[in-house]
């Protein structure tokens, strides 16, 4: 498989940038090819992940967002027709909000102390589902 | 022979002798391998002795409580003259949301409020911009108009009750210091009655956190000191800044980088005042910290003993401060929100209550304590309850607040104390050779600072180096994590909406545009920009519609992150 490229946004306007960076920098360490966007909304998260052509969208947020913000990524996929890309998200997320946007599409979604590995099992798993699913 | 030190020569050649023989004998065997180090990575001896103080002169390099170099704490009396303000925070929803939680807060006990503002706020966008969706009344309260603010502090004798209004960026504190300013006017209460502390800090807006849309270092440095120009005029009991050492530790700093880059502002600050013709007395009796108090427990309160005495040297020796009321540091202390996971969360009392001792043994003049649903949301009423209660707890049942600095004296402790002072000066001199703070800013050293050192302590935790009990040590079989009640936001866009469609019917439109069109010629110009800010937001101009003009005339910056 090739590399795995994934873009990193904070979502929207949440300024607590040391989660977002340190995973994506984790990312990179387990060979994951990863641009970091800094602090995006969902139409910018959305082009610039198609012009980046990247596998993976993994949106941050510890500010309360994620369930209007976070699900308005996903939709502006599917109006678009891209069926390719896996989107995640992580943060400050209360586990009752965590069906709701398993519901919306989000595939992933890791609360505080998820640990690295996991995120990269994960990211790699559903990644390979996705290209499994759209060959 | 005057006796200059703690010990002399000889006693400590009798300490040294009897040191060595004891770890020839007594110690031999004894496991004492491995490396011990403080989160800062200040090497941990197996046992403290007086040869390690032996270059301490109590009398010079300690001293008494109240007297210099205020190692031991800023007043004579410390806690028993006054207790540390019980300050927890508030801030979600609507404004109208907010105020009931304070005044919860304050019928239970708490001596002082301090607010937080949700990031809209916080970024100046009014409530109806789009780029505020999703966050209206989260993580904070909502403030778009001085009506907000009026409705904030419904109720509340603001020239009784001291305020911090944790307003996080310069460009946040302008416009609603203003608000404040004018509710007072309004409710005719004297300037000079008013306590209370506005965060401020540039810092905030152009490295610790990030945003779509940011002010230029210099520029937002010019605002904050805009504030603390006004202040230090006009508000004799207001701390128009608190240099926050909290967020960078947060962010991603160990103890003395905190330290350090918060008194590194103060200095950049100081000089600009005195520039503007005001004497180093006017400002600094006035500026105030902001500390994070994590985990190492003896570092933390070192710490805060070592900041007052750089603090001390730098504002008496450097700027030759004439009153001693100059030279204290104050600060105000927050626990760690990182060192709170979200697995077995109960457990995070146990951790906020240990570094809430670490803060009142370090000395502080305020406190807040961290609630155990850190990693989940704002806190529930009943979690902000318990925090209220360890406070209280600590304050009545323990005793610690009864005698001054009690840890004064620990050959660690003292030792530590020495070495902390030692590396925060030699951070200081680091950024002051750069240029100063703001240029550590604007070439991103700051930021890569930070960012190396959260990758550093994430890979630790990744590797089990840095503990964390229930997470990457002592794992339960099913991590528990989810068997807490998590505080639910109350809806509020709709609402800050509606009053945002009534305020722009009934305000005199033209009236606002002529004091906005007046920010903009004063931003354009080195004069202070509060007191057209203040006219301003008297006519009911927006947060929001401020910092727009804000925006465009000082000028955005790209946030240099790799």
């Amino acid at each position: 498989m090739d590399k795995i490229r994934v873009l990193v946004a904070k979502l929207g306007l949440d300024i607590h940038w040391r989660g977002a960076l340190s995973v994506a920098k984790l990312l990179r360490d387990a060979g994951m090819e990863v641009i970091y966007v800094g602090n995006q909304f969902p139409e910018a998260i959305v082009n610039m992940a198609i012009q980046e052509g990247v596998d993976v969208i993994g949106l941050s947020t510890l500010a309360g967002n994620h369930s209007t913000l976070g699900p308005k990524v996903i939709k502006l996929l599917q109006e678009k027709n891209i069926n390719d890309i896996t989107v995640v998200i992580g943060g400050v997320i209360p586990p009752v909000d965590i069906p709701g946007l398993k519901a919306a599409g989000m595939v992933e979604v890791f609360t505080p102390n998820t640990p690295i590995d996991t995120i990269v099992k994960l990211i790699k798993k559903a990644v390979r589902e996705k290209k499994a699913a759209s060959a | 022979m005057t006796v200059n030190k703690c010990y002399d020569k000889e006693y400590i050649q009798a300490v040294v002798q009897e040191r060595t023989k004891w770890e020839q004998e007594t110690l031999k065997g004894k496991n004492d391998t491995g490396d011990y180090n403080t989160y800062s990575g200040i090497p941990i001896k197996l046992i403290y002795s007086p040869e390690d103080v032996s270059d301490i002169n109590y009398l010079e390099d300690i001293g008494f409580s109240g007297q210099p170099p205020f190692v031991r704490g800023v007043y004579p009396n410390m806690y028993r003259g006054r207790l540390f303000t019980v300050r927890q925070l508030a801030g979600f929803g609507a404004p109208e949301d907010c105020n009931k939680r304070i005044k919860f807060l304050l019928d239970h006990g708490a001596t002082g409020a301090s607010l937080l503002f949700d990031l809209p706020t916080i970024r100046g966008y009014d409530s109806d911009s789009p780029e505020a969706e999703g966050n209206v009344g989260q993580c904070g309260s909502a403030i778009d108009s001085l009506q907000d603010i009026e409705a904030l502090f419904d109720g509340i004798d603001i020239a009784k009750v001291s305020s911090s209004i944790v307003t996080h960026l310069p460009s946040t504190t302008v416009p609603i210091l203003s608000m404040y300013l004018v509710m007072a006017e309004k409710r005719g209460v004297d300037f000079k009655d008013l306590a209370g502390t506005n965060q401020n800090d540039f810092i905030m807006e152009t490295a610790v956190g990030s945003g779509p849309e940011i002010l230029n270092p210099r520029q937002s440095f010019r605002l904050q000191c805009d504030a603390v120009e006004y202040a230090s005029r006009y508000l004799p009991r207001w701390n128009p800044i608190s240099f926050n050492g909290y967020n960078l530790r947060e962010a991603g700093t160990n103890a003395i980088q905190e330290v350090a880059i918060a008194i590194a502002n103060a200095i950049q600050t100081a000089e600009e005042m005195i520039k503007r013709g005001l004497t180093i007395d006017m400002v600094a009796r006035r500026m105030s910290f902001f500390w994070d108090l994590c985990n190492d427990f003896f570092e933390e309160i070192a710490k805060c003993r070592a900041s007052r005495k750089v603090y001390y040297d730098i504002i008496k020796n450097r700027f030759k401060a004439q009153e001693l009321r100059s030279c204290l540091m104050r600060f105000h202390v927050q626990t760690a929100g990182i060192s709170l996971p979200a697995i077995e969360p109960l457990n995070n009392i146990a951790r906020s209550a240990i570094q809430g001792l670490a803060a009142i043994l370090g000395g502080a003049q305020s406190l807040h304590i961290d609630s155990y649903d850190e990693a989940f949301s704002a806190p529930t009423e009943s979690a902000a309850l318990i925090s209220l209660r360890t406070q209280q707890i600590l304050q009545n049942e323990t005793n610690v607040c009864n005698t001054v600095d009690p840890l004064a004296g620990s050959y660690y402790v003292e030792s530590l104390t020495e070495e902390m002072v030692k590396r925060i000066n030699s951070y200081i001199e680091e950024i002051e050779k750069m240029g100063g703070l703001v240029k550590a800013v604007e070439t991103g050293w700051l930021h890569q600072e930070i960012a190396n050192h959260a990758y550093q302590e994430q890979k630790g935790i990744e590797s089990g180096e840095n503990k964390i009990v229930g997470v990457n040590c002592f794992n339960a079989e099913e991590a528990q994590s989810a068997e807490i009640e998590v505080f639910e936001y109350p809806a509020t866009e709709e609402r800050q909406k509606a009053k945002l469609i009534e305020l722009r019917k009934n305000r005199d439109n033209e009236k606002v545009q002529a004091c906005l069109n007046r920010v903009a010629e004063v931003c354009r110009t080195s004069e202070n920009v509060m007191p057209t800010v203040k006219e301003a937001v008297r006519e009911y101009a927006t947060l929001g519609e401020i910092q727009k003009v804000f925006r465009k005339e000082l000028g955005l910056w790209k946030f240099p992150l790799i």
